[in-house]
């Protein structure tokens, strides 16, 4: 073929008309960074949690009918209908690994938010790295308060910390002692080594004494220990009413798995949720937890009241096979509440969305938790995210508690 | 704290140190043949207990009858990853220890990543077995079936395994192979087809170990590391190269893990595990059995 001085000249026309194309094209995709465990003990949380991120994006990029911020219509309007793009990262649980694949997404892939971490560890150290690069950090599920209390600038989180958790579970029991006289004077804390276990043993030794419980057994054990049946047998021997566990998935199993071996049976499980909200542990060893409860910021049956709750549900189940759970149903909502308030900043620059994040707003009824709404204090801390309590009866969560909330009476002792 | 805590606590002790027992003799064996570190160990143990998982799942085959199996199986892997990938590894003119360490501990590393990828990272655990949640109980001390089960079967593979070292014919070309790989050539037999044999048995003990452990613990794909490292330890307490010091350690590992839980708080518990091992290496350099 030859060139003619004609071609060439309408290659110059075609390339100069599809200039201001590819110049759009630049802003046509809003870069969002994701850091999770996608490797290693914690892998199934994250792998879970990029299908509900996936959910929420084809939410947003596509038009869908949901009264959720920004489902109608296609991807961001404020960015001339610009579409999300996720990148992840593995952190493996790992608080080093954390911080160096936050630097990578920020330097190398150059996205404008990050959205993390499943493990309070991991985001500490991710958070730190934003704030650095002043890029906006939402922590879609981590529950540690100490983590909105360092004063970041740039970290958000729309959830309840562990302090709000451990107080419904404290409320909860207050309400059960009074109106139904049971017993559930002592305690006994199972909480994993690392800042998880660690803060919310700390908020619970705190609020036991302050409302007259009695904490007989504090057991901080080893995460992903190869056994724990000295630390099954010390709690057999407190005997305390309640058991409080704070563990992730793995340990979870190994805890009820050698409760069972060791003839151990507390009267009510009462758990930080964390492993006790996966259906793996569920699957595993759910015939031994039957009337177990859970904290939790999520519950299925909210799809009664609101029924945009159920289809989102179907949708995250037909890429998953699971149904929404406490962890996947957070990192759904983390990922509209980031996008609406990139959406409202017009634009990626990392400062202004921080801004967007702090003025953000949005009514209970625009989201799929039992929240109040989402507006965050001046440290970055939703307040208006209340915690519900999750009982485990028939192979599924009923909603027990707070009364507003539930839709039924709470079933103790556990059978 | 009761008498009855402190039995049950080293009755725990026990019966797990068997297991931690049984998973590291496979690796001393492997080494003390041919000084080769199997850093995939753990890798081997997670995919027996795949392996058993699997046949569970699909044919209805109980862990227990199913253990055998994939034993046997383990076997015909481990002598594949010895003739594929060691045997070249040790073929290395530079950097020979350099080159058998990656080489094992990339297999480890692609192990876990196909497991990932094949079997996803959900947790599995197998819910009904004839052992599963059963346990014994003995004047107020419980015994769960599968630990228990667990523990006489690592006894019998160890005695087993003893016997076949000291009382037959490959036993003993093994032990001479071990000795001096260079003057076995001399007498006829062929060096590659023993130490894939050593492989093989190595994998099959610890395949042993991961088949009764499905049954009381969960099975993902990274979960031989928490394993892993207590075999090495083991193996380095007991003595490298010593099948009965790596049998000894396992049971020592377990009842000083049992006994700190029960002194200090239990997230200290490992600490003990290394500090008797720092001891006897500060006393014992070749660990408490080994002759080297």
């Amino acid at each position: 073929m030859t060139i003619t001085r004609r071609d060439v000249l309408l290659g110059a026309t075609a390339a100069a008309a599809l200039l201001p194309l590819a110049a759009r094209a630049q802003t046509s995709e809003v870069v969002i960074g994701a850091t999770y465990p996608l490797s290693g003990a914690g892998a199934q949380v994250g792998v879970d949690a990029q299908r509900a991120f996936e959910t929420a994006v084809d939410i947003i990029n596509n038009d869908q009918d949901f009264d959720l911020p920004l489902a109608k219509g296609v991807g961001l309007p404020g960015l001339g209908g610009a579409k999300i793009r996720m990148v992840y990262a593995d952190h493996q649980g790992d608080p080093q690994k954390g911080r160096a694949e936050a630097e990578r997404l920020i330097t190398q892939e150059k996205v404008c938010a990050v959205l993390g971490s499943y493990q309070s560890a991991v985001a500490v150290t991710v958070s730190q790295i934003c704030e650095r690069y002043q890029v906006p950090f939402l922590s879609a599920d981590n529950s540690s308060p100490s983590l909105h209390r360092r004063g970041l600038k740039y970290y958000f989180r729309a959830s309840p910390h562990d302090e709000m958790f451990s107080t419904a579970m404290f409320d909860f029991l207050d309400a059960m002692k009074k109106k139904k006289g049971v017993k559930a004077d002592t305690l006994a804390l199972f909480h994993e080594d690392t800042i998880f276990g660690t803060d919310s043993a700390n908020a619970q030794t705190k609020l036991a004494t302050e409302r007259g419980y009695k904490i007989v057994s504090d057991i901080k054990y080893r995460a992903n220990s190869p056994s724990l049946s000295a630390e099954v047998q010390q709690l057999k021997a407190a005997n305390a009413d309640v058991l409080m566990p704070s563990s992730y998935t793995t340990d979870g199993i190994l805890l009820v798995k050698t409760m069972a071996e060791l003839g151990y049976k507390p009267n009510a499980i009462l758990a930080q949720a964390a492993g006790f909200s996966e259906k793996a542990l569920y699957d595993a060893v759910g015939d031994k937890l039957e009337g177990a409860i859970t904290r939790g910021s999520f519950s299925l049956d909210l799809a009664a009241k609101r029924p945009m709750v159920g289809k989102i549900n179907d949708l995250f189940k037909a890429k998953s096979g699971k149904d929404l759970n406490d962890n996947t149903s957070r990192q759904f909502m983390a990922m509209i509440v980031i996008a609406d308030a990139i959406n409202r900043a017009k634009s990626t620059d990392g400062e202004k969305i921080r801004d967007a994040m702090a003025a953000t707003d949005i009514p209970g009824e625009q989201t799929i938790m039992p929240w109040r709404r989402v507006k965050f204090d001046e440290m970055g801390q939703n307040n208006d995210a209340d915690p519900v309590l999750l009982q485990y009866i028939g192979g599924k969560f009923v909603t027990i508690f707070p009364a507003q909330a539930a839709v039924a009476e709470a079933v103790w002792p556990m059978k | 704290m009761t008498v009855e805590t402190i039995v049950q606590s080293l009755a725990s002790g026990l019966l797990m140190g068997l297991l931690y027992g049984l998973i590291a003799v496979g690796l001393a064996l492997i080494f003390g043949l041919m000084d080769v570190t199997n850093f995939a160990h753990g890798e081997f143990l997670m995919i027996a207990m795949y392996a058993s998982f699997f046949l569970f799942t699909f044919f209805a085959i109980d862990p227990l009858l199913s253990a055998p199996l994939v034993a046997a199986a383990l076997f015909v892997f481990g002598a594949i990853v010895y003739l594929l990938i060691v045997r070249f590894a040790m073929r290395a003119k530079a950097n020979a220890g350099m080159v058998q360490i990656f080489s094992t501990f990339g297999l480890a590393i692609v192990m876990r990543g196909l497991a990932q990828l094949f079997f996803t990272p959900d947790y599995r655990s197998i819910p009904q077995s004839w052992l599963g949640g059963k346990t014994v109980s003995i004047a107020g001390i419980f015994l769960p079936e599968p630990q228990l089960v667990g523990a006489l079967v690592s006894i019998a593979a160890f005695v087993g395994l003893y016997f076949f070292i000291h009382r037959t014919d490959f036993g003993r070309a093994l032990e001479a192979t071990r000795e001096d790989p260079g003057a076995v050539a001399l007498v006829g037999i062929d060096k590659n087809r023993v130490f894939a044999f050593g492989w093989g048995l190595g994998a099959a003990l610890v395949g042993l170990a991961g088949a009764i452990m499905a049954v009381f613990f969960y099975i993902y794909p990274d979960v031989g590391a928490s394993f892993a490292l207590i075999a090495y330890v083991t193996v380095a307490l007991g003595g490298f190269g010593s099948v009965f010091g790596a049998f000894a350690g396992g049971i020592i590992v377990g009842l000083v893990e049992a006994v700190t839980a029960l002194m200090l708080p239990p997230s200290l518990k490992s600490v003990g595990i290394y500090a008797v091992y720092l001891l006897v290496v500060f006393i014992r350099p070749r660990g408490l059995f080994g002759s080297m």
